[in-house]
């Protein structure tokens, strides 16, 4: 990629942030909420049930993908079309415990299974490749728990590992750390990749290691997905947990939060406030989704939650044009022309974005970063993609 | 706290800081060192010609705007620096009515006309010149327009009396634009340091220029090497005329210039080798403006030469 000096010198797009300290705990709510949409909820959960941590609420209808589970002890308060709120209370002498699984004897399927009875989602994950490679990139600017993630908590991810290498049997397990750090991980093939965003997408950790575009054969992990499987084979327990890059323009802090938790909840643990008018993101700066209440829950897949104040950052305009200034098309790590992607998109020629390579488009959110007119590029990209998707799916 | 009122708004939520404002706004102080150059060298007059070719840019954009029912951006200065562009093509003892007309003309034909900001393919000042040009050669020549100066036309004077006419050309004299051209185009010096000022900005592509200029001086050196009794050296044409003006504040015009690496360096590079022959063998003196018409209109075909996408085969 051609380095655009006077487009791409944000301070923030470095990936290595040196940050040593531990995952603080998340807030101890007084209510979290679930979201249930594609869930099939378990006949038994009713208004006023009692629940349990670790108690199956909800199955996913889909075979790959990982069941809900209750994160806390309480009382079902309410159920909605959106959420499963439990009100949380302090654990009794009598609460039944939920009894701990071992995984360590089953394999393939059964082992598929396994995972989506403890609330792993196993449709990404990688199975059956010749080389495996585990990103352990902060994936995000803004990001930061992707140092303090292998400096102490070894054991989780050790184990996250083994249990994946039972689904991938990879021959060769490569290890995609950020160059200036050094973790021994002792028997494990170590890459070094600049930290500079975007370097951290899986498919450019790929193409760093293998100098290829897209091999065959070749799974890619990233270590919050690690995480997560070590802690199921560590506790033994359901993932009802994860960890979070809370930041804001004064304060960034890593914290291990139930899942359900509120964000205004965490943001209050914090001790920030979100005032009228900011923006408040789910997931990274660069890719995230901005929600509209703060009192919705986080679920187990969220990496990052970002309050972005007011006036920061100049507004985005949906109907400017664009002024061909061709910054997106120079800063594209996938050599596309952003500007056409999105015009096509704007004027529903699905068709041309298929053409203009649409399919190999990363979502890295760069696009719209540099866009001097403030399109949404990437929202119009988006859109394309959700629409041809839909496309396919009407004609299978 | 629950119930703060957020703004909801769509990914990235970082930028760059960089916009079509700040970018114009970086455009227009590129060029206030050409702008008081003029000023110095060619008076009241001069200042005259680029106010009243803004106001009419703005005002045809606010009227062109309105016809297309678009909303109104004069806000984002683009007209503006179209308009101060234009005018620095125009001899500094223009007659109101000609800046008018071909201010409007930039404004409507090449900008409105297309589709507004990002969507002209020809760029907008070489049109509303090129317009005039066309249509009242005298007027627009500022050899013969400019009556009432002491000041030396190189370009022309190259043309009609040959190379021992322009032999002893005095080079501070072109650098501090005291030779007969557009009022601001013949600021040499003003106009590098500002062109050089964009690209470290990266307001411009530097490819562009940097290609253009190396056009110009190779084809240049080359006609003068097998001819120099004939031909004039390349500083001389990096040096007069509209060159400097061109390269950087033309040619780079966003919405009419390739912009990936090989297309930017090859469209460079035929507008500085157009430049030179047609001033070398066609019948203008100056050729830039031609020569960038002739590259915006290359444009589309340069783009097509464009790298695979990712994992493409
Ligand atoms: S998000 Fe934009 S910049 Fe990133 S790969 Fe897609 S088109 Fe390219
Ligand atoms: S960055 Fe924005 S304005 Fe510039 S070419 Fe891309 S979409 Fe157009």
């Amino acid at each position: 990629m051609t380095v655009r000096f006077q487009i791409m010198r944000d301070p923030r797009f470095h990936l290595l942030h040196q940050v040593t300290q531990r995952f603080s705990d998340g807030p101890e709510s007084e209510e979290y909420r679930l979201a249930r949409a594609g869930f099939v909820l378990e006949d038994t959960l009713r208004k006023k049930s009692e629940v349990y941590p670790g108690m199956l609420l909800a199955a996913h209808p889909e075979p790959d993908m990982g069941n809900l589970y209750c994160p806390v002890r309480g009382v079902v308060s309410e159920i909605n079309e959106r959420y499963i709120v439990i009100a949380a209370k302090p654990p009794q002498m009598d609460d039944p415990v939920m009894p701990t699984v071992d995984l360590s004897a089953l394999e393939g399927q059964e082992l598929l299974n396994g995972l989506k009875n403890m609330g792993v989602d196993t449709r990404f994950l990688s199975q059956n490749k010749e080389l495996l490679i585990v990103n352990a990139l902060n994936p995000e600017p803004g990001i930061t728990w992707a140092e303090p993630m292998l400096a102490t908590h070894v054991r989780n991810l050790r184990s996250g590992l083994a249990l994946l290498q039972r689904i991938c049997r990879a021959k060769r397990v490569v290890i995609a750390l950020p160059e200036g750090m050094n973790v021994a991980y002792e028997g494990m093939e170590v890459v070094h990749i600049v930290p500079e965003y975007p370097n951290s997408l899986d498919p450019l950790v790929v193409r760093a290691v293998t100098k290829k575009e897209n091999p065959p054969d070749v799974g890619i992990v990233g270590i919050h997905t690690l995480w997560g499987l070590g802690r199921v084979v560590v506790t033994g327990m359901p993932l009802t947990e994860t960890v979070v890059t809370l930041g804001s323009r004064n304060h960034t802090g890593n914290y291990l939060i139930k899942n359900g938790t509120r964000v205004c909840d965490l943001i209050a643990h914090a001790n920030i406030r979100a005032n009228k008018g900011d923006t408040v993101v789910v997931g990274g700066p660069l890719r995230g989704q901005s929600i509209s209440l703060l009192a919705r829950g986080l679920d187990r897949n969220t990496t990052g939650l970002f309050i972005v104040e007011a006036d920061t950052i100049p507004p985005l305009d949906g109907d400017v044009q664009c002024c061909n200034c061709g910054a997106c098309s120079l800063v594209c790590p996938a050599r596309l022309s952003p500007e056409m992607l999105s015009r096509y998109a704007e004027f529903a020629r699905y068709d041309k974005c298929v053409k203009e390579h649409i399919d190999a488009c990363m979502e890295c959110g760069l696009c719209g970063y540099v866009c001097l007119a403030r399109r949404p590029v990437l929202q119009y990209i988006r859109l394309a993609k959700h629409k041809l998707a839909l496309d396919k799916r009407a004609i299978r | 706290m629950q119930h703060t009122l957020l703004a909801v708004s769509a990914p990235p939520f970082w930028h760059c800081g960089r916009t079509i404002w700040k970018s114009n706004m970086t455009f227009l102080l590129a060029l206030l060192p050409a702008v008081v150059m003029a000023g110095i060298n060619w008076g009241i007059p001069a200042l005259r010609v680029m106010a009243l070719s803004v106001s009419t840019a703005v005002a045809a954009e606010a009227l062109g705007t309105r016809l297309t029912g678009r909303p109104l951006r004069v806000d984002n200065f683009d007209a503006a620096l179209i308009g101060l562009l234009f005018s620095f093509m125009l001899p500094s003892a223009a007659p109101w009515w000609l800046v008018m007309f071909g201010s409007a003309i930039c404004i409507l034909i090449g900008k409105i006309a297309f589709g507004g900001l990002g969507a002209s393919p020809l760029c907008p000042p070489v049109v509303g010149w090129a317009a005039l040009f066309i249509s009242w050669p005298l007027l627009m020549d500022p050899n013969t327009a400019e009556l009432s100066t002491s000041f030396i036309d190189p370009l022309v004077r190259l043309k009609y009396f040959g190379m021992t006419a322009v032999q002893d050309m005095n080079w501070t004299d072109l650098l501090l634009g005291r030779q007969i051209g557009g009022l601001g185009a013949s600021q040499t010096a003003a106009l590098l340091m500002g062109g050089l000022f964009l690209c470290a900005r990266g307001v411009i592509r530097w490819e562009i220029p940097c290609n253009f200029l190396i056009g110009v001086a190779a084809t240049a050196a080359a006609f003068h090497l097998a001819r120099p009794e004939l031909y004039a050296s390349p500083l001389f044409h990096l040096l007069t005329g509209t060159t400097l003006f061109g390269a950087f504040f033309l040619a780079t015009c966003m919405s009419c210039s390739p912009n990936r690496e090989i297309p930017m360096i090859l469209y460079g590079l035929a507008g500085g080798v157009l430049v030179v022959l047609i001033r070398n063998l066609g019948m203008y003196a100056d050729g830039v403006p031609f020569a960038i018409l002739l590259i915006n209109l290359l444009m589309p075909q340069l783009e097509m030469i464009r790298p695979k996408p990712f994992g493409g085969r």
